[in-house]
């Protein structure tokens, strides 16, 4: 039997917002409308306008580590992004954001691959790749999983929402799960902290989670992995 | 008209456009008189807007309130070489979740806010640092740049005015200390995000070595109002040295948590209490951080008599900071929560300071032995010691942040780590 | 002070002190030319500053916050306080947290006596840590070439990462990670391999976090002798320090010389020390021939050598070497001129290239490895030879009149020199097959052993002391050559090395003047300047 999510609105999903700050009562809005789904549109993979080429969603997690870096559109976009700052250092983290488009994470060896293109010394580009924390080093599970843990979302059970990832994705703080679903880490405030708890997977913030809701919320994702 | 809740006693004036998708576009956004301060700007030379907005008396949103129009005076008026406006969307202080609003729902009113600003400071480029979990932020944001560049509005010859200025969204990778100035910019050029010693002040060497301004998004988001409607229009709200209205973020354990925007001097009880809805049945005020968290601890106390203006919170104890309120009811853990911050600013530490490096991890493994009933009554002594170390002692702000909440709560909740120092009980829950 | 006239000047009052110092001086480097030294680790004067390890904090009266004293320059009539409460308290508390995770294992550790974590805390530290956590662990990490690493030492003030970047040019070395988790490190397994200049780092760390495996557990520092001296291994003359115990060489360590190496040198010269301790040595002279030879003391030995070279044969021809001083050199030229005159050539190893170090240029392996060629050159001897060192001396075999030797070991001739000739003296330190035919064998100090000054490539003059005690009854060659010129009439044995020195201004007018308190530990470029591809403009 399938899950009711699969046909189910999302506003009629049994949690209190689901995965969107928006029912309140106050606003007549979709889940799409505040997430302004239509306004953005489908973003083209060179980068679209060389602006907003440095800003694009890196934890889509393709799981294709060997995927050559910077072909095709990406060449185009890497193209782009080098034309937005003075010297290509200032390009490194947009670049690096987009190795791990590419590839899921950015492993020692895109590290190098990067240093080679850009012509910044190797152990630079690691210095910063390991700074920030959204740069994964290693390889992640399908969906990321990141549960704010902080004071506004601990104060209202960040800690309970965390142990029901971990406790219905069958893993431990940071392991991937079996076949490389899940990957379930704290993350640090996500600045949606009227919205307790939030929660980050992928790219795309659910907020209002609670443990009842964790459930459902993987029941969807898993469909949408299949 | 806040999100994802409204009050009357709300003032509109950055918040007016949101939770209505329309605003979103630049047609919407021109429906509320949206790039008329900015035409406006470019006939009233650099000069005029600088005195505006220092008329305005608006000060950084950011959380130090800095006097906006006064740190624009001090870009070098003579250029040599490109000058930089950086918007600083790194939000990421615990608390705050007001930038991310404001970039989602109106993102062109972010965008006319940096090309004043550039045109005020004869800035080339406008960064605009997004925070990188905001992706889905980001995306609308980078839509409304493109559809200015599209409308003439960004890019060379801005209007036929002469006046060029570029716009890029840039998008950060994980990293609080990142929203530091100095920090920002280190980053921005594509090195570990380190803060600078200053001086030199960003306006004499700043991103890329050049002459550069940061400023806050909810900064930047009230300035065309002020351009358009004149900086005295501005003073009508909030009080004589926090002129304006401020947006207001409020979290924790209250019925309505969100985003409202109030004038500066408001009073906290009414923002807790009617604002926000108070408490669940049978709750009480047992504390609460009026600025996110790296100020001050407020006990219920201290907290009736608080007006939510730079002056006031400061004379209640505290600082206002960027008006992230945290609101704890009696089912509060205080030293959990303290431990939960302390661990944050262990987590987010540069590293390059000393005093910060070791003394955020050093207090975290205190409070956690504390909150696990091993602690000893020495160790509060050790915490304030090690506290008082931390304190001015780094080149940025981060390891005094860490300190802080430490130090007040232990001065104001003291009998919670005796609880649990003493019989190994927890005062609260959560 | 010659600079007030053309640089503007603050004076300033600090610990009570006047100091007087060029605008735009530091706080910290003011503090230093009125012997106040404030401690730091970040700042390294060859370096930049982050201002990051927080323990030159002074106080500046009237500021609200101590000021970072590396960076913060001295501004006319501010007070600063370096040992104000103020300041002392801080600097206790940021050294508590340097021990938080320090593992102390000074006893284990080759930085003890030497650290600067270890002089600081005894001297201001608390007496007791407060910490009762468990300590952050790294363990230890293999740099490569000589480097190796403990993490759990190290206080991240990034001097290496910077020597790296801004000196070396070479920048292999970053801070990986962020907050408490920060560690030095390379690209992965990168390491240093084929860096030329790495052994600095390990000079710079101000604690044991950077150690030579070299000199890994082979002496204590407190049992260390420093000598102050020269590197005699190519001719840009760094100025070294000999590490020396129980009269072995234990390492080289570079001494500052702005004008020279700065705070470097090379790894080159750094690494070529072992040949300083070799035990094969020359002890006694003797005089006869291999089979015959008979150990004398010096006055038997010096007496029956200047007998047979009263009536010394002609021509005189002579082999020298570039390593000698240019005391053992002149003296070695006055005994030549006192025999009548004659040929002095040496022989000397020319490396195919170059080694600078970019960010101080100045710095360069030279092509010349060894370090007096110039000395040899102004006192009119010739290089001959091939570029390793041998070679061109193959017409000498049949050579029938006086031959000398001074240090050239002759290596690649062997017991075929000098067997025809009517009298051959040679002076070394080290026994070899050349000797085998020479009439008197007379034993002399090694560099190491004894004073004296090398000219290097640009023309700097330059001393260096004895750092071991000689063996046996070897003498500065200096003090033999001039006793056989005295026995042969000339002039009295000059009673000091410096003395040799002003004789040997007699052969080479670019020498004149010169005295060993002018050139001191800093050297003295030649009165004739001498200009050579790569020197300072």
């Amino acid at each position: 039997m399938s899950s009711p999510l699969d046909s189910a609105r999302p506003s009629e999903i049994p949690f209190r917002n689901p995965g969107w700050a928006g029912n309140t009562g106050q606003f007549e809005l979709t889940e799409a409308e505040v997430r302004g789904d239509e306004y953005i549109g489908a973003r083209a993979l060179d980068g679209g306008h060389p602006s907003g080429a440095p800003a694009f969603p890196f934890m889509l997690v393709e799981r294709n580590p060997d995927a050559p870096l910077f072909e095709g559109p990406y060449k185009t976009r890497f193209e782009k992004i080098l034309t937005r700052y003075p010297d290509v250092q200032g390009a490194l983290i947009p670049v690096l954001a987009l190795a791990q488009e590419v590839r899921g994470h950015v492993s020692p060896s895109t590290l190098q691959e990067i240093a080679q293109l850009t012509g910044i010394p190797e152990a630079e580009v690691r210095g910063v790749a390991s700074f920030y924390t959204m740069l994964n080093k290693r390889p992640v599970g399908r969906f990321l999983i990141q549960v704010c843990t902080n004071i506004s979302c601990n104060l209202c059970g960040g800690d309970e929402v965390l142990h029901a990832f971990l406790e219905y994705t069958g893993t431990e703080l940071g392991e991937t799960s079996e076949g490389g679903v899940f990957t379930v880490t704290e993350v640090e405030c996500l600045a949606a902290c009227g919205f307790p708890t939030a929660v980050q997977i992928n790219s795309r913030y659910y907020e209002n989670v609670t443990p009842a809701g964790v459930p459902a919320l993987l029941d969807r994702l898993r469909t949408e992995a299949r | 008209m806040a999100y994802p809740y409204v009050h009357e006693k709300e003032v509109q004036i950055v918040s007016r456009g949101w939770g209505k998708p329309r605003t979103r576009t630049i047609d919407g956004w021109r429906e509320l008189d949206g790039y008329v301060g900015f035409r406006k700007a470019l006939e009233m030379g650099r000069a005029a807007v600088i005195e505006e907005v220092k008329k305005s008396g608006l000060r950084g949103r950011g959380g130090a309130g800095f006097p906006t129009g006064l740190k624009w005076s001090f870009m070098p008026k003579e250029k040599r070489g490109p000058h930089y406006l950086c918007c600083n969307a790194d939000e990421s202080e615990p608390g705050t979740f007001k930038d991310r609003e404001l970039l989602r729902w109106t993102p062109h009113q972010l965008v006319e806010g940096c090309l004043i600003g550039a045109l005020a400071i004869q800035a080339d480029h406008v960064y605009i640092y997004c925070r990188g979990e905001f992706f889905e932020a980001n995306q609308v944001l980078a839509r409304a740049v493109e559809e200015a560049y599209a409308a003439g509005l960004a890019g060379a010859n801005i209007l036929g005015s002469g006046v060029s200025i570029d716009v890029t969204v840039h998008q950060g990778a994980g990293a609080y200390i990142c929203g530091e100035e100095t920090a920002l910019m280190s980053s921005l050029e594509g090195r570990r995000g380190l803060p600078r010693v200053k001086p030199p002040f960003p306006a004499a060497v700043g991103a890329f070595g050049r002459p550069t301004t940061i400023n806050n998004v909810e900064t930047l988001c009230a300035i065309p109002h002020i351009v358009r409607n004149g900086g005295e229009w501005y003073r009508q709200w909030g009080t004589e040295k926090s002129p304006g209205t401020k947006l207001f973020c409020v979290s924790g354990h209250v019925r309505r948590p969100g985003n409202y925007e109030l004038p500066l001097g408001f009073p906290m009880n009414e923002l807790i209490y009617d604002v926000c809805g108070g408490f669940e049945e049978g709750r009480k005020l047992k504390a609460v951080i009026p600025g996110g968290a790296s100020v001050p601890i407020l006990s219920a106390d201290e907290c009736l008599a608080c007006c939510l203006d730079y002056e006031g919170v400061q004379k209640s104890g505290s600082m206002l900071g960027c008006a992230s309120v945290i609101v704890m009811d009696d089912r509060t853990n205080i030293v959990k929560q303290v431990r939960r911050m302390v661990e944050f600013f262990a987590h987010e530490s540069c590293g390059q300071c000393t005093p910060c490096r070791e003394g955020t991890t050093w207090l975290s493994r205190i409070l956690r032995r504390i909150e696990g009933g091993k602690g000893t009554e020495e160790d509060l002594e050790t915490l304030l010691a090690l506290g008082t170390q931390m304190t001015a002692t780094t080149i940025c702000v981060l390891s005094d942040s860490a300190a802080v909440p430490v130090a007040s709560s232990i001065q104001k909740f003291r009998d919670d780590y005796l609880a649990l120092i003493r019989r190994g009980e927890a005062v609260g829950v959560v | 002070m010659s600079e007030s006239a053309t640089k503007p000047m603050v004076t300033a009052t600090l610990d009570g002190r006047t100091v007087t110092v060029p605008k735009g001086t530091t706080i910290l480097q003011a503090a230093e030319t009125v012997g106040v030294w404030v401690p730091h680790y970040c700042y390294h004067p060859g370096l930049s500053s982050p201002a990051q390890c927080r323990l030159c904090l002074v106080e500046v009266q009237g500021a609200p916050k101590l000021a970072p004293s590396c960076v913060t320059e001295l501004q006319e009539g501010q007070v600063v306080h370096t040992e104000s409460p103020k300041a002392k308290e801080m600097r206790q508390g940021v050294l508590e947290f340097y021990l938080a995770n320090h593992p102390l294992d000074c006893p284990v550790c080759d930085q003890s006596g030497e650290c600067k974590l270890q002089d600081y805390v005894h001297a201001e530290g608390r007496v007791h840590g407060r910490s009762r956590e468990p300590k952050r662990g790294f363990g230890r990490d293999d740099y490569g070439r000589d480097v190796l690493f403990y993490g759990d030492r190290c206080g991240r003030c990034t001097r290496c990462v910077r020597f790296m970047d801004e000196v070396a040019k070479d920048p292999r070395l970053t801070v990986v990670e962020r907050g408490n988790r920060s560690v030095i490190d390379t690209f992965f397994e990168e390491g240093l391999q084929g860096s030329a200049f790495a052994g600095n780092i390990v000079d710079i760390c101000p604690v044991g976090a950077l150690v030579s495996k070299d000199f890994l557990h082979k002496a204590r520092a407190w049992d260390l002798d420093h000598s102050p001296s020269v590197c005699p291994n190519c001719s840009q003359g760094c100025n070294i320090d000999l590490h020396v115990r129980d009269d072995v060489v234990q390492r080289l360590r570079p001494r500052a010389n702005l004008e020279v190496n700065h705070h470097w040198m090379c790894d080159y010269g750094r690494h070529r020390y072992e040949w300083m301790n070799r035990q094969d040595r020359i002890e006694v002279p003797v005089v006869g021939s291999s089979a015959d030879g008979v150990a004398l003391e010096w006055g038997l030995a010096l007496r029956q050598v200047a007998d047979r070279l009263a009536n010394a044969p002609q021509p005189v021809m002579a082999v020298a070497s570039a390593s000698s001083s240019n005391e053992d050199l002149g003296a070695l030229a006055h005994l030549v001129r006192a025999l009548g005159g004659g040929e002095i050539v040496f022989r000397s190893e020319r490396a195919e290239k170059e080694i600078p170090l970019p960010g101080f240029p100045t710095l360069t392996r030279r092509y010349d490895l060894v370090p007096n060629r110039m000395g040899a050159e102004i006192l009119g001897m010739t290089r001959v030879g091939k570029d390793d060192g041998t070679g061109g001396l193959e017409g000498w075999a049949a050579h029938r009149g006086t031959l000398l030797v001074l240090g050239d070991e002759l290596r690649d001739v062997g017991v075929d020199f000098g067997p025809s000739a009517g009298l051959y003296v040679y002076l070394g330190s080290y026994p070899t097959p050349a000797a085998s035919s020479a009439h008197a064998v007379l034993p002399v100090t090694t560099f190491a052993e004894g004073e004296g000054t090398f000219a290097n490539v640009e023309g700097r003059v330059q001393r260096f002391w004895p750092g071991v005690r000689p063996p046996g009854l070897a003498r500065p060659a200096w003090l033999v050559l001039a006793a056989l010129v005295e026995r042969l009439g000339g002039a009295a044995v000059p009673e000091s090395a410096e003395a040799a020195f002003l004789r040997v201004a007699e052969l080479a007018p670019e020498l004149q003047g010169l005295t060993y308190e002018a050139i001191g530990t800093q050297g003295a470029l030649l009165n004739e300047p001498v200009a050579l591809p790569g020197s300072r403009s």
